[in-house]
């Protein structure tokens, strides 16, 4: 390595140059952003009018971020393609069910109930304050563990490439996101999105072409991948007990690694990506149902070649790491896993730094860093403004204009990712990830369809059924499913053992498979049992249609 | 196995994939015009 090139490769010199124009750009478009933020309204919904290509491409690169390239990528590397599923149920729900059914409905009664934050959708939806704090405080307790964990993808894909140390990697991202989101609001957020989601989306697309060309084209490379399913066993024998079968297979049936991929990627992320407030707040700021409409083209194809291509690649990273000549690991041929000695996460930026042309590797460098930078901005701003707009005006009753208060959140929030991305252990991404949409979920979506079309919900309702929500998930994770119990020593400590319950398949079926039918069970319930909303009140919230 | 794929459920995956995008696409291009103008706001019915 000569003096004037980094570790993985790249020419100091130039990628430094790329990084400091990257960061003026960010910084000339988070500016244009805080120059147009006037309001509460600019700084929380972007002044409700915003363009249909920036708000797809900032709910796309929102939505996918470096747990997804890198943290389900790597998954993807260890276990196979069929991760691809997930990316069909985030076209499916994610894209397709949430714009249609979520976004038309949430942009007009977010209108006339002149809601800001998701919070205060569901608060004035049921006209309850207490409710509003409530969800806030989920959000603020829950998100800063997913922000944390796509902090660390972030960081551990530039510690890679970098070659540079993981606590200076983690202050460049927090200082570079911190600056555009605090000053610029949502407007600086989404601006920088759209012009992050074009780099990803880019990038990615590069990355399935180029990886295919290497590994000598669809069919041969699909091949050599199948043929790798014989050394599972043998090689893999850890996640071969876990139910892996080969990169181009499922899973064994209700085998541990099925009941994973099945009900806490597909199911709870695919479906949890239905309530995730800082998506969710997204569908507001546009002007009208026209802008939805065209969204969703955009949407789609974004999520399809960012996430697909990031899956794909991922699980092909075993042919190249297995019939490379390049020396990994003193010649001994290795699968992916293996050549990242062991922690996933590291697959998808060593197959970028080993496998690629140097000039193609800073173009990731970006993506990479645009992937990361749009989902944490987005979950920064999303919990300002639940501790500044919801918790804090909810709390005290100002009724004055909260954009001093949101910016003083956004610090906060920042502050206890870093601390978390700090102390988690290696390989969490994809598991945080997964905890968080799986929360979200059981604690929102029930609530939020209800918010949308069941007039007949009543206020006691949401409020069980968020309550249920949350505290099914917390004992799931606490006392049932083996990963974060085990990990968290409680049920250990109280009760002498891992799980609760260790008959197959309970510790390995994520909390989201029954934290929500009980949720839903708690909302029709209560709601049924208690006095139906006023009729005046709907009428406010869905116009001349009023009462079912 | 078509494509060198392992088994029909991951062709079934990618297959899917690529059939829901075309759904958006489609959709996106019908309705590109559709939905316009400020008192949308009192039919949020898709």
């Amino acid at each position: 390595m000569t003096p004037e090139t980094v570790g993985s490769g790249m020419n100091a010199v130039v990628l430094t140059a790329l990084i400091v124009i990257y960061v003026l750009v960010i910084g000339y478009l988070g500016w244009r952003g805080w120059r147009r933020t006037r309001t509460g309204q600019d700084y929380l919904l972007a002044g409700r009018s915003v363009h249909p290509f920036v708000m797809a491409m900032s709910y796309g690169a929102a939505f996918i971020s470096t747990s997804a390239l890198v943290g389900f990528g790597g998954i993807a590397g260890q276990f196979g393609m069929g991760l691809m599923w997930l990316v069909f149920m985030n076209i499916a729900f994610g894209i397709f069910v949430a714009f249609i059914w979520f976004g038309r409905r949430t942009r007009a009664i977010g209108q006339a109930l002149n809601a800001k934050t998701f919070p205060e959708l569901i608060g004035k939806r049921f006209k309850s304050n207490g409710l509003k704090i409530f969800v806030a405080l989920i959000i603020f307790v829950f998100i800063p563990l997913y922000s944390s964990v796509v902090l660390i993808s972030g960081a551990r894909f530039l510690q890679e490439v970098m070659m540079i140390k993981y606590a200076w990697a983690l202050v460049i991202f927090v200082t570079v996101v911190a600056v555009y989101v605090i000053f610029g609001g949502l407007k600086g957020v989404m601006y920088v999105d759209a012009m992050m989601g074009s780099v990803m989306i880019g990038g990615m697309l590069l990355l399935l072409v180029l990886c295919y060309v290497r590994l000598g084209g669809v069919v041969d490379a699909h091949q050599a991948l199948t043929d790798l399913a014989v050394l599972v066993p043998e090689r893999l024998p850890a996640e071969y007990a876990l139910g892996h079968r080969g990169w181009t297979v499922m899973p064994e049936f209700n085998s541990v690694w099925w009941w994973t991929l099945v009900s806490s990627l597909m199911l709870g992320v695919g479906i949890g990506a239905l309530a995730q407030p800082q998506l969710a707040v997204r569908f507001m700021t546009v002007r009208s149902t026209r802008e939805l409409n065209r969204a969703i083209l955009i949407g789609s194809v974004f999520i399809l070649g960012t996430a697909g291509s990031a899956y794909m690649v991922g699980a092909l990273s075993n042919v190249f790491f297995y019939h490379t000549d390049k020396g990994i690991a003193s010649g001994i041929r290795q699968l992916a896993i293996e050549a990242a000695g062991g922690n996933p996460d590291l697959i998808i930026p060593m197959f970028i730094r080993e496998a690629l042309p140097e000039l193609v590797l800073y173009v990731f460098s970006l993506t990479m860093l645009s992937a990361a930078i749009s989902t944490m901005s987005s979950l920064f701003h999303v919990t300002g403004s639940s501790i500044g707009h919801d918790l804090c005006r909810g709390i005290s009753g100002m009724r004055r204009d909260s954009t001093l208060a949101t910016r003083l959140g956004v610090f906060f929030g920042i502050l206890v990712s870093v601390i978390f991305a700090m102390m988690l252990p290696p390989g969490m991404v994809a598991r945080g990830t997964a905890i968080f949409f799986g929360v979200a979920a059981a604690a929102f979506l029930p609530a939020y369809v209800a918010a949308l079309y069941w007039k007949r919900a009543t206020r006691a309702g949401v409020w069980a059924s968020v309550g249920v929500g949350v505290g099914v998930s917390l004992f799931g994770l606490i006392f049932l499913h083996r990963k974060e119990s085990a990990g968290l020593g409680i049920c250990q400590a109280l009760f002498d053992r891992t799980e609760l319950i260790a008959a197959h398949p309970w510790p390995y079926v994520d909390p989201f498979v029954y934290s929500l039918p009980l949720s839903i069970l708690a909302l029709v319930t209560v709601s049924l049992l208690t006095a139906p909303p006023p009729e005046r009140h709907l009428k406010r919230c869905f116009g001349r249609h009023g009462r079912e | 196995m078509m494509l060198g794929l392992g088994d029909a459920s991951i062709l079934a995956a990618i297959l899917g994939c690529l059939g829901v995008t075309l759904l958006c696409v489609i959709y996106g291009v019908l309705h590109w015009n559709c939905g316009a103008g400020s008192d949308d706001g009192k039919d949020g019915r898709p």
